[in-house]
C-alpha cells in the first residue's frame, strides 16, 4: 500500500523564493498598468492598483507590513498621475480601516467581501471627486457613478487574479 | 495585525503598536503631500515628469503595437471590402473641410488685421511634434500622454495641438514623454469664438470628452448645429485661429460640442511655442492650473 502522502505530487513544493515580496510587487504591476496606451474620452477605468491593495488585504490580513500602503500608494500616485499624495493617504487608511473590520466582523464570506470592496472603491471615488474638487475641477456628482459601478463588477475578477498569484505564489 | 492581541509576547505586542503607529504616519504624511499638491501643484513637477519618463517609452512602445496590429486588421478590412477607394474619398473630404475652415479663419484674420493694422509678425514653428499615446483613463481628470519632452524642447504651459485642431497644452514635461490637459478636461477653458460671425465664447471641458460653449454676452443663444469654434488667442496661452470644436447639441443658454481633434485618432501632435510668453510666466506664478 501506497502512503497518501507519497502518492501526491505535492512533496517538495513550497513557497517560491521571494514569495514575501510577490504582493506588494504584483500592486506595483497592476499600477503600471496605466502606463497601457489607452486613449479614453470618459476615464471610467478602474484604478487597477487600488483593485489590487483591497484584494490582497482581503484574501490575507499581512500581505505586506502595513505601512508599505503608503510607499506603495506613491508608486501609484506617479504613475497614474492623481495629485501626489491621494493614494498615499487613501492607501494607508484602506489598511488600517480593514484591520478594524477584521476586528468587528463575525464571519467572511464572498459576498461581505464585495459589499467591503464596493464601500471602499466608492470611498475612493468619492475622495477622488473631492480632490478634483478643491483642485477646482467642478465636476458633476453623478460623473462618477459609471467608474463606480464598472470597478465594483471588476473586483471579482481582481480578487480572483490576486487568489491565483498568491496559490502560485505559496507553491500550492 | 489582525487580532488585537498577538499573544504574550512583549515584542509581538510592540511590533503591532508601531506598525500601527507607521500606518497612522502614512496617512498624514499623505494627507499634508495631498494638500500641497493641491494647494501648489507646481511642488512636485521633477518627481511627477520623472514617473512619466518611467512610464512614457513603455506606454510608446506597446502604442506602436498597437498601432501596427490596428493598421493590419483595418488596411486587410479594406482590401477585403474593396473600399479602398472609399477610404480614400472620405480622407480627402475630411482634408477639403479642413482646409475650408482654414480658408475661412484666413479671411476672418485678413478682416481683422485690415481693420486695426497692427500687423506685428508672428513665427509660427514647430517645437515638437509628437504621438499621444496613452491618457489618464483611470481618473476624472482628461489628460493625455504625449510622446515627447524636454529633449525635444517641450516645456510646460506649451499649446499642443494637431491637424484637425487644437488638443490642449503641456501641464507636466519630463525628459522622454509628457502629459497634456486635454482640451476636454473641466478645469481647461479657452478662450474662442464662433468662427460663424467671431461671436466671442468661452469654451470649458465637460470631463467626458465633450465641451461646453457659453457666448461671452448673455443674450440669445448664438449657437447652430454644426457650428465650428474656433481659438481667439485672448488670454494668450493658446495660439488664435486653431478650430477647437463642432456644436452637435444646443441647450438653454449655450451648447455642447465635440473636439474636432479626438486625440484617440490624433496620428501625431504639434508642440507650438507659447503664445504669448508673458501670460504662461503670469499663469505660472498665479500656479493657475495642475493635475
Amino acid at each position: 500500500m501506497v502512503r497518501a502522502a507519497l502518492s501526491s505530487r505535492r512533496i517538495g513544493q513550497g513557497p517560491i523564493p521571494g514569495a514575501t515580496w510577490i504582493p506588494a510587487a504584483s500592486v506595483v504591476a497592476a499600477s503600471l498598468l496605466a502606463a497601457l496606451p489607452i486613449v479614453s474620452h470618459s476615464g471610467w477605468y478602474p484604478d487597477f492598483g487600488y483593485l489590487a491593495l483591497i484584494g490582497w488585504r482581503l484574501l490575507r490580513s499581512d500581505p505586506w507590513p502595513a505601512w508599505w500602503a503608503a510607499p506603495l500608494g506613491l508608486i501609484n500616485d506617479l504613475f497614474t498621475g492623481y495629485p501626489i499624495g491621494f493614494s498615499v493617504a487613501l492607501w494607508s487608511a484602506t489598511m488600517l480601516a480593514l484591520d478594524l473590520v477584521d476586528r468587528r466582523t463575525m464571519w467572511r464570506d464572498y459576498w461581505i467581501e464585495w459589499v467591503l470592496a464596493a464601500v471602499f472603491l466608492f470611498i475612493h471615488q468619492w475622495l477622488g471627486w473631492r480632490v478634483a474638487r478643491a483642485a477646482g475641477v467642478d465636476l458633476p456628482f453623478v460623473s462618477l457613478l459609471p467608474p463606480l459601478v464598472i470597478s465594483v463588477f471588476v473586483f471579482p475578477a481582481a480578487a480572483w487574479i490576486v487568489s491565483r498569484i498568491d496559490r502560485w505564489r505559496l507553491g500550492r | 495585525m489582525a487580532t488585537a492581541r498577538p499573544g504574550w509576547s512583549r515584542r509581538a505586542q510592540y511590533g503591532l503598536f508601531f506598525s500601527f503607529i507607521a500606518v497612522i504616519g502614512g496617512i498624514v504624511v499623505g494627507v499634508i503631500l495631498l494638500g500641497v499638491s493641491v494647494v501648489a501643484p507646481r511642488t512636485f513637477a521633477g518627481i511627477r515628469g520623472a514617473a512619466l519618463d518611467i512610464t512614457g517609452p513603455i506606454t510608446t512602445g506597446l502604442s506602436e503595437v498597437t498601432a501596427t496590429a490596428g493598421g493590419l486588421v483595418s488596411g486587410a478590412g479594406d482590401y477585403w471590402n474593396a473600399a479602398h477607394q472609399n477610404a480614400e474619398l472620405k480622407r480627402q473630404n475630411k482634408a477639403m473641410l479642413q482646409r475650408m475652415v482654414e480658408a475661412k479663419a484666413i479671411i476672418q484674420e485678413n478682416r481683422q488685421l485690415k481693420a486695426t493694422l497692427q500687423l506685428r509678425e508672428r513665427t509660427e514653428r514647430t517645437v515638437a511634434v509628437g504621438r499621444i499615446v496613452g491618457s489618464s483613463f483611470n481618473s476624472p481628470r482628461r489628460f493625455a500622454i504625449l510622446a515627447a519632452g524636454t529633449r525635444d524642447g517641450v516645456r510646460v504651459g506649451m499649446p499642443v495641438r494637431s491637424a484637425e485642431g487644437m488638443v490642449g497644452r503641456i501641464v507636466d514635461a519630463g525628459v522622454l514623454a509628457s502629459r497634456v490637459l486635454l482640451v476636454s478636461d473641466r478645469s481647461s477653458i479657452v478662450p474662442s469664438r464662433l468662427l460663424r460671425g467671431g461671436i466671442p465664447v468661452i469654451s470649458q471641458g465637460r470631463g467626458d470628452g465633450t465641451v461646453d460653449v457659453r457666448p461671452l454676452e448673455v443674450g440669445r443663444n448664438p449657437f447652430k448645429r454644426g457650428d465650428i469654434i474656433i481659438t481667439s488667442g485672448t488670454g494668450g496661452l493658446y495660439p488664435p485661429l486653431v478650430p477647437i470644436a463642432r456644436v452637435v447639441k444646443l441647450d438653454d443658454d449655450g451648447a455642447v460640442a465635440i473636439p474636432l481633434a479626438d486625440p484617440a485618432n490624433t496620428s501625431f501632435a504639434i508642440v507650438e511655442p507659447a503664445y504669448e510668453p508673458a501670460a504662461i510666466a503670469a499663469e505660472a506664478e498665479a500656479n493657475g492650473e495642475g493635475p
